[in-house]
């Protein structure tokens, strides 16, 4: 091989990639936190709302999973200025993480929310609680505790998914070492690096979203 | 124990032998495999398009056809984004490079450049409205650049530092982004910035100022001396009895102009 590996120019980029790694996080974040509200909000709609409801709610889920990620981002991006809603790139990219994002969790939330057995809601109402209060205190903790596995990978695979937001020129690590390989010419050392950052972040949310379930579900409890 | 030294030898042997067969010459190897591939980028009007059925089209295209030719090899287009040209031929995916790369010091640090074949000039392009006339007025206007592309290697030494430089992967985003306003202004090539503007009459776009002029030229791997030779035979040849200043003429509108050699 002809080739000589120079990473000292990654690393004389590293606080330019460390950003970008931190743009990553926090639009995760972002896209998870408002992804979930979408989707315990569409899934009460589903689970209590009336049949036009229900179908409204179905046809978001439908049409955000038979959809490409990348296509809904142009959509937000490109196509809602011809509306007049001009999004610049970070919103555009937050907003459709979110909304992808709780495409995905809807679903996932309503598989979990079936798998609660009737007699808890019934032993719920025979309490006196009412429907809200079955919701959020009864039936979402044991749905949750259910879907956990699923719910991780979902956002995981936010996480990762996050690199497709750089096609709408939003900065995060994927944008910014495209953009550095392009100037430096060196994209085996800038791609490969990159890769290894999302290894890194991907460990690391892993990491984190197994303790949240330790401290949630397992601390303190009997069973 | 004895086994296992000579299966390592064996396999030592040929991992060597395999790296010492990798430098056979590029030119013959494409002669001999009667396959040649370039790369091809589709998204650069006029140099690289899709026409009508969706078959690549444009002058460097038809260059690369011409090449392929005359080689007498079967041609093997390798579709690449800007930033991606030069990437796919270090890495061995191509093996000439025809996809408008213009002459720059830092590309040729990478490649080895052929003598030009061409030429092309930058300029900032702006809805009517917009006024712009030098570099400094792009203080504080978004301005959208393709990665990997001459305007990204000029514009951005002379943009002032508020002007809020936006990346694209490829020149179809950068040309979404200018139509529909979310960047206040683009970089593209004269060309591709007159064929936005035929196309969108409405928008009333109009050429600002110019970053930068080039000469583009093939390229190749650092290393293919052999067909680095051929390729400045062929374009002197072809350039001499004009079928590449045709070629030229008939996807750009323009006269090709003389072309330095060195």
């Amino acid at each position: 091989m002809n080739y000589v590996f120079q990473f000292g120019t990654v690393l004389d980029h590293a606080p330019l990639l460390l950003y970008g790694a931190w743009s990553t996080i926090w639009m995760t974040a972002f896209g998870t936190v408002g992804g979930l509200f979408i989707a315990i909000f569409c899934v009460f709609l589903g689970a209590t709302g009336s049949k036009s409801v229900r179908l409204l709610v179905e046809s978001y889920v439908e049409i955000i999973r038979n959809t490409p990620f990348l296509v809904q981002l142009f959509v937000l991006y490109f196509s809602l200025p011809a509306l007049g809603i001009r999004l610049n790139a970070d919103q555009a990219a937050v907003i459709g993480l979110s909304v992808s994002f709780g495409g995905y969790a809807t679903e996932i939330l309503r598989s979990g929310i079936e798998a609660v057995s009737r007699g808890q809601i019934e032993a719920g109402r025979s309490l006196g609680l009412h429907r809200i209060m079955i919701f959020r205190h009864i039936v979402m903790p044991q749905a949750i505790k259910i879907i956990y596995p699923a719910l991780s990978s979902q956002i995981t695979i936010l996480l990762l998914g996050s690199s497709v937001v750089s096609a709408i020129s939003a900065t995060e690590l994927t944008a910014i070492s495209n953009s550095l390989q392009s100037q430096t010419f060196r994209s085996f050392e800038f791609y490969f690096v990159a890769a290894g950052m999302y290894l890194i972040m991907s460990a690391l949310l892993k990491l984190f979203l197994n303790t949240f379930y330790w401290l949630y579900f397992i601390r303190g409890r009997n069973n | 124990m004895k086994k296992n030294f000579i299966t390592c030898f064996f396999i030592t042997t040929a991992l060597i032998g395999s790296i010492i067969t990798a430098h056979a010459q590029s030119l013959d190897r494409i002669i001999k495999d009667k396959k040649i591939r370039i790369t091809a980028e589709v998204t650069s009007p006029p140099f690289g398009i899709l026409d009508k059925s969706g078959q690549p089209d444009g002058s460097e295209i038809a260059t690369a056809r011409q090449l392929a030719k005359d080689l007498g090899v079967e041609l093997e287009l390798v579709q690449v984004t800007g930033a991606q040209r030069i990437p796919a031929l270090l890495a061995g995916r191509a093996d000439v490079a025809i996809s408008s790369l213009s002459i720059t010091i830092d590309r040729a640090k990478t490649v080895m450049f052929a003598n030009p074949h061409g030429a092309l000039s930058v300029i900032v392009t702006a809805p009517q409205n917009i006024k712009i006339s030098t570099a400094s007025d792009l203080s504080g206007k978004r301005v959208g650049i393709t990665r990997g592309t001459l305007e990204e290697a000029t514009l951005p030494k002379i943009a002032p530092k508020d002007a809020q430089l936006v990346m694209f992967d490829d020149i179809a985003s950068t040309i979404q982004a200018l139509l529909s306003g979310q960047v206040d202004c683009a970089s593209f090539s004269s060309f591709a910035a007159k064929s936005v503007a035929d196309r969108n009459p409405d928008k009333k776009l109009e050429n600002k100022f110019t970053v930068a002029t080039a000469y583009y030229a093939v390229a190749v791997k650092p290393g293919d001396f052999d067909l680095l030779q051929f390729l400045n035979t062929w374009v002197w040849l072809r350039t001499s009895d004009g079928t590449l200043g045709k070629i030229y003429e008939e996807h750009t509108g323009v006269k090709l102009i003389d072309l330095p050699k060195f």
